[in-house]
């Protein structure tokens, strides 16, 4: 989808606070919200579907509002979106009966279970796959030129453009399915281009560097 | 079980436009409300959440991980081939950092990560992100004026030396490994990690050990 959320070479944005403060959480409710999404995620949702819906938020909120609060805005969106919960609930600011099974009530967690769980949460995104790689490192690509209006990971900047195979990774779950909830995989790259083939106007020998799943490139016809 | 309807999501951001309440703290604490109210959540639970990266998991880790990396040529070599069983050396592996890498600064090279299209960021190894790393100033200007976003964090990068810009699109996650400070030859690991900052493992600061 070309979003808001697509940042990448946009301009005008402003200056960057370099001085902020290195404290993790800056407000409590920001600590809240961390806290909250790390032990309540709805039912059958997928880190992609999340992330889309997050991207679907209205560009200005999204723009405007601090960070966190737009974590608050996507968990109310899939909660609401899966039937969790009610808008009306939201309204009336208390939670209404319904003939939904929410299951046994959320244990209270200690330091030691929160940290384990923490290391718990590496997870792997990559598996064996039938199908070989259709790329090589150091082989030119082309990325594909147009998007789509789902969930993907190949931004704006980096359609259309000539780049090199840096990496390969294995495959990885597809994002622009996963966030269907279809789970499949393919070969993930990390494709490197010149700044100056992305920019035009950049020091000659800048690199970016983006992972890049194989149906986002092409072999180039020259 | 979602529908994953993007349609009606976009609908619902609509309804919550208009009926959540403005402020940030009142909108979390609906929605920590709710989710207590249905059994889903527990409160308990949150406040150890919070404990958790405030207290133990932040980027004293990050540091710990590349002062041994200075000083163990092996240990560096496992971190740059296989970083997620390198950090679980430490116990850091976790949230994020299954797929990590460790990308290297030299004198020639400078590495800056970004996520352009959210904020991807290696929670378990660096805590939580910087407000600016997520912001739209960073995450639009990093990629393409990297050298201007590096001189508003007051670093100068030499012409002959190359920049690479790593964007957070996959389920990878990146740690740039700054450079040892030149006369930091008589300093042990744990006065070393002191000097490794967060914004060095991001990339947006360089020269460690400089009063600046």
């Amino acid at each position: 989808m070309d979003g808001i959320h697509d940042l990448g070479g946009k301009q005008g944005h402003g200056p960057i606070d370099t001085d902020e403060d290195e404290t993790a959480f800056h407000t409590e409710w920001e600590g809240r919200e961390w806290g909250l999404a790390q032990c309540a995620r709805t039912p059958g949702i997928t880190i992609d579907w999340w992330r889309h819906c997050r991207e679907l938020i209205l560009p200005q909120d999204y723009l405007e509002r601090p960070y966190f609060d737009s974590w608050a805005q996507t968990d109310f969106s899939t909660y609401i979106e899966s039937g969790w919960i009610s808008i009306d609930e939201i309204i009336a600011g208390k939670s209404q009966a319904t003939d939904r099974d929410y299951g046994e009530a959320a244990q209270a967690m200690s330091l030691q279970q929160v940290l384990d769980e923490d290391h718990d949460l590496a997870s792997r995104f990559d598996a064996e796959i039938d199908c070989p790689p259709a790329y090589e490192v150091g082989q030119s690509v082309i990325t594909r030129v147009h998007g789509h209006g789902g969930h993907t990971r190949l931004p704006q900047y980096a359609r259309g453009h000539r780049g090199i195979i840096h990496a390969h990774h294995g495959a990885h779950v597809f994002p622009d399915l996963s966030a269907k909830g279809e789970e499949t995989h393919q070969h993930l790259y990390s494709v490197m281009f010149s700044a100056v083939e992305l920019w035009g106007e950049s020091a000659a020998n800048d690199k970016v560097y983006l992972d890049l799943w194989e149906s986002y490139l092409s072999k180039p016809e020259s | 079980m979602p529908e994953f309807d993007a349609k009606k999501v976009t609908e619902i951001h609509h309804q919550l436009h208009n009926h959540l309440p403005s402020e940030s703290a009142l909108r979390i604490k609906a929605l920590e409300s709710l989710l207590i109210d249905k059994g889903l959540v527990n409160s308990q639970t949150i406040d150890r959440w919070v404990e958790a990266y405030t207290d133990v998991i932040g980027p004293k880790r990050g540091a710990s991980v590349v002062a041994r990396a200075w000083c163990d040529q092996e240990y560096k070599q496992r971190l740059l081939q296989n970083a997620p069983a390198a950090i679980d050396e430490f116990g850091y592996l976790g949230k994020a950092t299954g797929h990590l890498k460790v990308v290297e600064n030299t004198d020639r090279i400078h590495n800056l990560v970004v996520c352009t299209l959210c904020s991807c960021y290696p929670f378990s190894i660096l805590g939580i992100a910087p407000a600016w790393y997520k912001a739209a100033a960073y995450r639009s200007r990093a990629i393409r004026d990297p050298r201007g976003v590096l001189a508003e964090f007051g670093v100068d990068i030499d012409d002959d030396t190359e920049v690479r810009v790593w964007d957070s699109t996959a389920e990878l996650r990146y740690l740039v490994l700054p450079q040892r400070p030149t006369g930091s030859d008589n300093l042990d690991q744990n006065a070393l990690a002191a000097l490794v900052t967060r914004n060095s493992m991001i990339g947006t600061d360089r020269n460690l050990g400089e009063t600046s």
